[in-house]
């Protein structure tokens, strides 16, 4: 069961980090981050690049660490947390590229 | 059969001393009738109500959910009646949208699902190498839930209080001021007591997969319809749970004005959109899947090969089961969300089609290869490609935010989703009934029926679904009975009726061919597509028990048929007139130990019918005798944990030379404490859901922050923070109760563990006494809820305990036997955990305001 465990980490962190994200998002638009600066960028976009880049992070050292075991094992693994990596980049990308609240 | 050279099942991890020497031969016949003495049903209308047997149970789901496609199906043609001409006479606009909502409801929840649910249930203990499936009990009360709930929502329709909202129920429109007859509550009520079913299938369908497949199958060698039916139940546990809050909020709603979805008072229509898509989504997975499953097992059988690329299947079950799960604001990029938001959800719902492609990719590969067979079942494939690809064409078209702002809620819709459902589940289903007939009734079909009848129902379908497109793109809203400013509509619609009808009688003519061969086919031989799978390592029609004697690694397939029938594989015989059946680690597939399952009886229907009761008393709006169902449902509950157990060990079972194994009485992970755990999952999903509604309305709904509340008072928080404790201590005890099993005092803390888990009810039902009105404020609504989630959990734990006590009195629990402990362990935890969680909720609410 732990190489399944292992299968299911980088999809499960996309699980995790989209919901985040997705939280933070509303959770800015309410409190008004999108009018707080900080340095270059809003508070709100800030705060969500942060996040969105951890996980990115996150996600590259799964893809590293977690292939174990051989054949069929492995290469599920290593599939599973490819799918993972690359789903938080594609679906979160808009954080870098619109606009917040509106 | 062509094996596949690259095939990489040589590299995986086989445990190589996995060996299980054979069982002595015997004499099939005498094996045959000592197990079909223990497995067969009672004869008559006795086994009509007692059956729990897989084989039987699955079968009357998929005869039960044909039965409602049948009359979905005369609705779909009354509908399209209706719209062959611009100013439709045939239905007037109340009855038309009485019958569209009907036509909706009865496809997803009374075919789609149970019909998926009946295939595995009959299907999955024979590919797996298994007698039953983990809970033959759940099996049975499934579908005594899914057909009494059935019953009553067809029926309204005969009364003229058929739900009439729309099959997804947006409210204002569904609430009490739009919708102030009992059309609303049919369908919260009636797919609510249908949904039981579902997840009653989830969980089982869950633990089988992981504990009882044949001995050493391994979850990287498990034939693919186990991943993919893997990847629906774990679908099917976090999926559904977010409807059910749903249904049971708005009918509160509408029962008692609590205003969840009441913008006035806090509330948001968007919460129940969110809601429901947050299952509406994934449950087009939930349909697809097993098709796909069932495509992933026929394609390479009908091609003679090897299926393509089994690792990347694998990976793409995974993926679609996650990414489906973020793609459900795709239903609401109208309503005003901000584009960030909807780039999300565009982003992923594109993304979804890769993990679909590659799927795709490998069955067409798998046929290149291979030589195809152009029999019936691949007949219905064909149909699933053609229709199936263009579907997820126009997903992708409607997956991007501009266009689905034009397309939204026309005819388009209408089109795409069809093309993906009978496309994604219908054509797979009619090719996986073609495939797998012969081994439900032992025969073969009469040659030609089913070819004519595939043709219609493919010509029909895209003759009627394709035009649609057309009449979408030119404007024409979805759920209008009459057009009479367009006349442009009219030749499209009513060209689409005339093979609407052709696609109709394809279905019909599908039906009597089934008929046909069921009662006048000539006999199957056994085996007859030559495949390579367990299911068809049995006699035609399969045995009430599956297996005389159980697959092991000498007994890996089909090939294995009469070693098998002779006793060679693993607990041959039932010599101990039970109903036994191995149970496996879950990864490796080592076994473990010995199920012994239930054997036939009336409580699944009993139980069944005392929740029924519960769901009529408030449809009918008897609210306050509404309990006296619940305290029934408690009362035929009770009898099934009296029929567990056992008062005295029993010694280990011989179930192959040198290999002897427990009785699940006297190990610690039986196939129960699993499905307590899957069970859970569902469980944190349905509270996790709620939460999500807490933050939602916070955020988002207008009419924030709430009225002064009274709540923070610090009698309150006292009493929260000792119920919690007493919680806490109910968890020591349930522990203790196990470690000190085999002493006098296990059953101390059984009793000690009753009067905590009473205490703390007692506690949080006083809280209930000092919240806000619920009525007042959406916030004060959902605490209500959140409060009354914490209550019935204590009722729970109440009766584990309970239940746990009158084991040890009984004998139940000594050294080797642990009686319902596990169980009330494992509730108490989520009990404790879930409260303290809301506790710091409120708390936050309270601080932050």
């Amino acid at each position: 069961m732990i190489w399944l465990a292992r299968a299911l980490a980088g999809p499960m962190l996309w699980g995790a980090l989209f919901s985040a994200v997705y939280a933070l998002h509303g959770a800015g638009c309410n409190l008004g981050w999108i009018d707080v600066r900080l340095g270059p960028a809003d508070l709100h976009h800030a705060a969500m690049w942060a996040v969105w880049a951890a996980g990115l992070a996150v996600h590259v050292l799964l893809v590293r660490t977690m292939p174990a075991g051989q054949g069929r094992q492995r290469k599920i693994i290593t599939a599973a947390s490819w799918i993972g990596l690359v789903a938080s980049a594609f679906t979160l990308f808009p954080v870098i590229a619109t606009s917040t609240c509106f | 059969m062509t094996p596949r050279p690259q095939d990489d099942t040589q590299n995986d991890a086989i445990d190589v001393t996995a060996d299980i020497p054979a069982n002595p031969p015997q004499r099939a016949l005498r094996l045959h009738r000592e197990l079909d003495e223990v497995w067969r049903d009672l004869p008559g209308w006795r086994g009509f109500f007692t059956s729990v047997n897989h084989s039987t149970i699955g079968k009357r789901f998929m005869a039960t959910a044909f039965v409602f496609f049948a009359i979905g199906g005369v609705l779909a043609m009354m509908i399209r009646a209706q719209l062959a001409t611009r100013d439709g006479a045939f239905l007037d606009t109340e009855l038309y949208n009485q019958i569209f909502t009907m036509h909706g409801s009865i496809m997803m929840f009374l075919f789609a699902i149970p019909m998926l649910e009946g295939l595995a249930l009959w299907l999955l203990p024979k590919i797996l190498g298994t007698r039953d499936m983990a809970y033959p009990r759940l099996s049975a009360l499934g579908y005594f839930c899914y057909l009494f709930g059935g019953i009553v929502i067809v029926l309204s329709l005969l009364f003229g209080v058929a739900p009439n909202g729309g099959w997804f129920m947006y409210v204002p429109l569904t609430d009490k001021t739009y919708s102030p007859g009992i059309n609303a509550d049919v369908w919260l009520l009636g797919v609510t007591f249908v949904e039981i079913s579902a997840m009653a299938a989830a969980i089982e369908i869950t633990v089988t997969i992981l504990r009882c497949r044949a001995a050493h199958m391994p979850l990287t060698r498990m034939p693919l319809m186990g991943w993919y039916l893997l990847g629906t139940a774990v679908m099917m546990l976090v999926g559904f749970p977010p409807l059910i809050l749903g249904s049971i909020l708005l009918e509160v709603q509408r029962a008692f004005d609590w205003p969840f979805f009441d913008v006035a008072r806090g509330g948001s229509p968007l919460l129940w959109q969110h809601l429901f898509w947050l299952f509406g989504h994934p449950e087009v997975y939930i349909i697809f899947l097993p098709a796909a499953g069932a495509l992933s097992t026929i394609i390479p059988i009908l091609s003679r090969t090897t299926i393509l690329g089994y690792g990347a299947l694998v990976a793409a079950v995974i993926g679609l089961v996650f990414l489906s799960f973020g793609l459900w604001v795709h239903h609401m990029f109208t309503v005003g969300i901000p584009h960030m938001a909807l780039s999300f959800f565009s982003a992923a719902s594109a993304l979804v089609a890769v993990p679909t492609a590659v799927q795709v990719f490998a069955w067409i590969g798998t046929m290149w290869e291979g030589r195809v067979q152009f029999r019936l079942p691949m007949l219905y494939i064909m149909g699933f490609f053609a229709t199936f690809v263009m579907g997820g064409l126009t997903g992708v078209m409607l997956a991007m935010v501009p266009f689905n702002w034009q397309a939204h809620d026309t005819h388009f819709v209408v089109a795409h989703l069809h093309y993906v459902l009978i496309g994604g589940f219908v054509f797979p289903m009619l090719a996986a009934i073609a495939y797998w007939m012969p081994l439900i009734c032992g025969r073969w079909r009469v040659r030609g029926l089913g070819e004519a009848a595939f043709w219609m129902i493919f010509i029909g379908f895209h003759g009627t679904f394709f035009i649609m497109h057309l009449t979408g793109l030119l404007g024409m809203r979805r759920r209008i009975a009459v057009y009479p400013e367009n006349a442009e509509w009219e030749w499209l619609n009513l060209v689409s009726s005339g093979f609407g009808m052709v696609q109709a009688a394809g279905f019909a003519l599908f039906a009597f061919d089934v008929v046909m061969q069921w009662m006048f086919g000539r006999r199957s031989w056994r085996n007859p597509w030559q495949a390579p799978t367990l299911e068809w390592a049995m006699p035609l029609p399969a045995p009430s028990y599956n297996f005389a004697s159980l697959p092991g690694p000498r007994q890996p397939d089909a090939g294995a048929l009469l070693a098998l029938a002779r006793g060679e594989g693993l607990l041959a015989g039932a010599p101990r007139g039970w109903r036994e059946t191995l149970a496996v680690e879950p990864g490796s597939g080592k076994p473990q130990h010995v199920a012994v399952l239930a054997t036939n009886t009336a409580l699944p229907v009993a139980t069944a019918a005392a929740i029924g009761s519960f769901f009529g008393l408030m449809l009918a709006g008897l609210y306050w005798l509404a309990p006296l169902g619940i305290i029934a449902t408690m009362v035929v509950v009770w009898r099934w944990g009296a029929l567990m157990g056992t008062e005295r060990d029993h010694p280990p079972v011989q179930v192959a030379p040198d290999m002897a194994l427990p009785l699940h009485w006297q190990v610690r992970t039986t196939l129960g404490q699993t499905g307590t755990m899957v069970l859970l999952v569902a469980d944190a999903t349905l509270y996790g859901s709620l939460l999500f509604g807490v933050g939602f309305l916070t955020v988002v709904a207008p009419g924030w922050p709430p009225p002064d509340s009274g709540v923070g008072t610090g009698w309150m928080l006292l009493l929260a923070l000792a119920a919690l404790a007493l919680m806490a201590a109910g968890a020591i005890a349930a522990r203790l109760a196990e470690s000190r099993r085999a002493q006098a005092g296990g059953r101390v803390w059984t009793r000690i563990g009753l009067v905590l888990a009473g205490l703390a009810l007692v506690m949080l039902v006083g809280l209930g006494w000092g919240l806000d009105d619920p009525t007042r404020h959406a916030r004060d609504a959902l605490r209500g809820a959140i409060l009354g989630f914490a209550v019935v959990h204590g009722v729970i734990v109440l009766m584990l305990a309970l239940r746990s006590h009158v084991d040890a009195r009984r004998g139940r629990i000594g050294l080797e036997r642990r009686g319902a402990v596990p169980a009330w362990q494992l509730f108490q935890v989520f009990w404790l955990g879930t409260t303290a969680a809301s506790l710091a909720v409120v708390v936050a609410q309270e601080v932050l305001a």
